[in-house]
């Protein structure tokens, strides 16, 4: 069994699950992807190493399994704690390091961009937001913050 | 009652329109509003889903500002009130992780109780009916698809909403004098949630035309949403899809500023990427009807 599943399997219930399926069948990115919830959580409780599992990234955190679940089983925390372990892996959208980057150097995962200025001018709201974004000084706090945690180094030094 | 407003990235950069009708319809509802400076939420698709105790510290330093203005954090997002709601009752029950957080806050000086309250402005709206029915001056009849989305409902174990039948959006709708179309997978996913957005257009456009096409059939005037980040993918989603539907999408805080009698420029609907012409045109003549009607306040609303 892999290093990391009895604390995953305990942690979210999945010896409770019994294998219905209504995970699957409530899924929005089932329809669209190889994501089948139900074979993830199969496989996991089963210890089976599901980390290189591209349809891991295809869920949308929607919740409604985790909602749906007669055994209460916590399906979507264990699908987004099973990413935790696939990105310390190296496994991961590289695209996404384009939001992480956009909060290491604005703060905000969605920086503000000189189109939308001239829209938030046009609309009379300051064009500048007040936000951490364009407080120097708090800016520079968040990036000690940001520097302090696991975020950024589990990106930057990921197995490529 | 005194709120921090948490605007969210998207709002702020992406779509000001809503921040705009945000500060608009609140001062109309006498909504006391503190300004804080504030990070990203940040987003519980891409950072819980890359460090959850990366996510927690930056959650707890937002909800730390709050706690400093001593006032209830509102959002006005799904996505950002699914981040810190879910991270406060994270601190509040886990004294150990409340603990390493705040040495973490240590470092630039602040801290965090977890005792804040974080709130959906929907859940504010929703017991003021009264009020916003007093402040309508234009019934626009609209009929509306209402898009809940997921984070304001699930987990309902943390939002306390019914999130298989919830009632509060068809509630408001009917009080602004709109009518609430039902169609298909109504409650499900626009798809732009969990990193999926950026990390995989293929299946983010797929969820969200399957929508789409159930929204088109019902007939609807245009999509109401309660979260910049669907709004973004509903507008923004549609014009990547191979369909055009061309349905308006408005926040809701749009609807209620158009429908207390707000001109749709000044909140800004027009800067769309979808058109909402033809919404603009109903309220013209919504507000037309008023006027000739002698209903005083509809010709000299802003």
């Amino acid at each position: 069994m892999t290093a990391y599943l009895p604390d995953i399997i305990k942690e979210f219930d999945l010896k409770k699950c019994m294998q219905c399926g209504k995970c699957t069948a409530s899924c929005p990115a089932g329809l669209e992807s190889n994501l089948r919830t139900r074979l993830v959580i199969y496989l996991a409780k089963s210890g089976v190493d599901v980390l290189d599992m591209k349809e891991l990234w295809c869920c949308t955190t929607c919740y409604t399994c985790q909602e749906r679940c007669p055994k209460n089983v916590k399906v979507t925390d264990a699908v987004i704690h099973l990413r935790n372990l696939a990105v310390k892996r190296g496994n991961f959208p590289k695209i996404h390091v384009t939001a992480i980057d956009a909060i290491r150097d604005t703060s905000n995962g969605f920086p503000l961009t000189p189109e939308v200025s001239k829209i938030r001018s046009l609309l009379g709201l300051p064009i500048e937001p007040h936000d951490v974004a364009h407080n120097e000084e708090e800016l520079k706090k968040f990036k000690a913050l940001l520097e302090s945690l696991e975020l950024l180094k589990l990106v930057e030094e990921a197995p490529k | 009652m005194r709120y921090s407003l948490f605007p969210g990235c998207i709002a702020k950069n992406m779509y000001p329109s809503i921040e705009k009708s945000t500060g608009i319809v609140f001062k109309e509802l006498d909504i006391e509003i503190v300004e804080d400076a504030y990070t990203c939420c940040p987003a519980p698709g891409v950072i819980r889903s890359y460090d959850f105790d990366s996510w927690l510290v930056i959650a707890a330093r937002n909800i730390a500002t709050a706690e400093r203005s001593g006032a209830d954090l509102m959002t006005i997002c799904n996505g950002c009130y699914g981040t810190l709601n879910a991270a406060n009752r994270h601190l509040r029950e886990h004294p150990e992780a409340l603990r390493i957080v705040n040495e973490k806050l240590a470092l630039i000086g602040m801290t965090c109780s977890g005792n804040t309250n974080v709130v959906h402005f929907v859940d504010v709206l929703k017991d003021m009916m009264p009020q916003i029915k007093e402040k309508v001056k234009v019934e626009l009849g609209l009929k509306i698809a209402i898009h809940y989305g997921c984070h304001y409902l699930k987990p309902s174990e943390e939002s306390g909403v019914n999130s298989e039948s919830p009632e509060v959006l068809e509630r408001i709708v009917e009080a602004l004098g709109c009518e609430s179309v039902e169609f298909p997978e109504k409650l499900s996913c626009c798809g732009a949630g969990g990193g999926v957005w950026s990390g995989d257009e293929e299946v983010s456009l797929g969820i969200l035309d399957r929508k789409m096409k159930f929204i088109k059939e019902s007939g609807a005037n245009c999509i109401l949403d309660i979260c910049p980040f669907c709004h973004l993918q509903l507008d923004q989603g549609q014009k990547r899809l191979k369909i055009r539907y061309e349905v308006p999408v408005l926040h809701l805080n749009q609807l209620i500023g158009l429908s207390f009698g707000v001109k749709d420029k000044v909140l800004g609907v027009h800067t769309h990427m979808v058109s909402t012409r033809d919404i603009a045109r109903k309220v013209k003549k919504a507000r037309r009807e008023l006027v000739s009607e002698g209903v005083q306040g509809a010709a000299e609303s802003s």
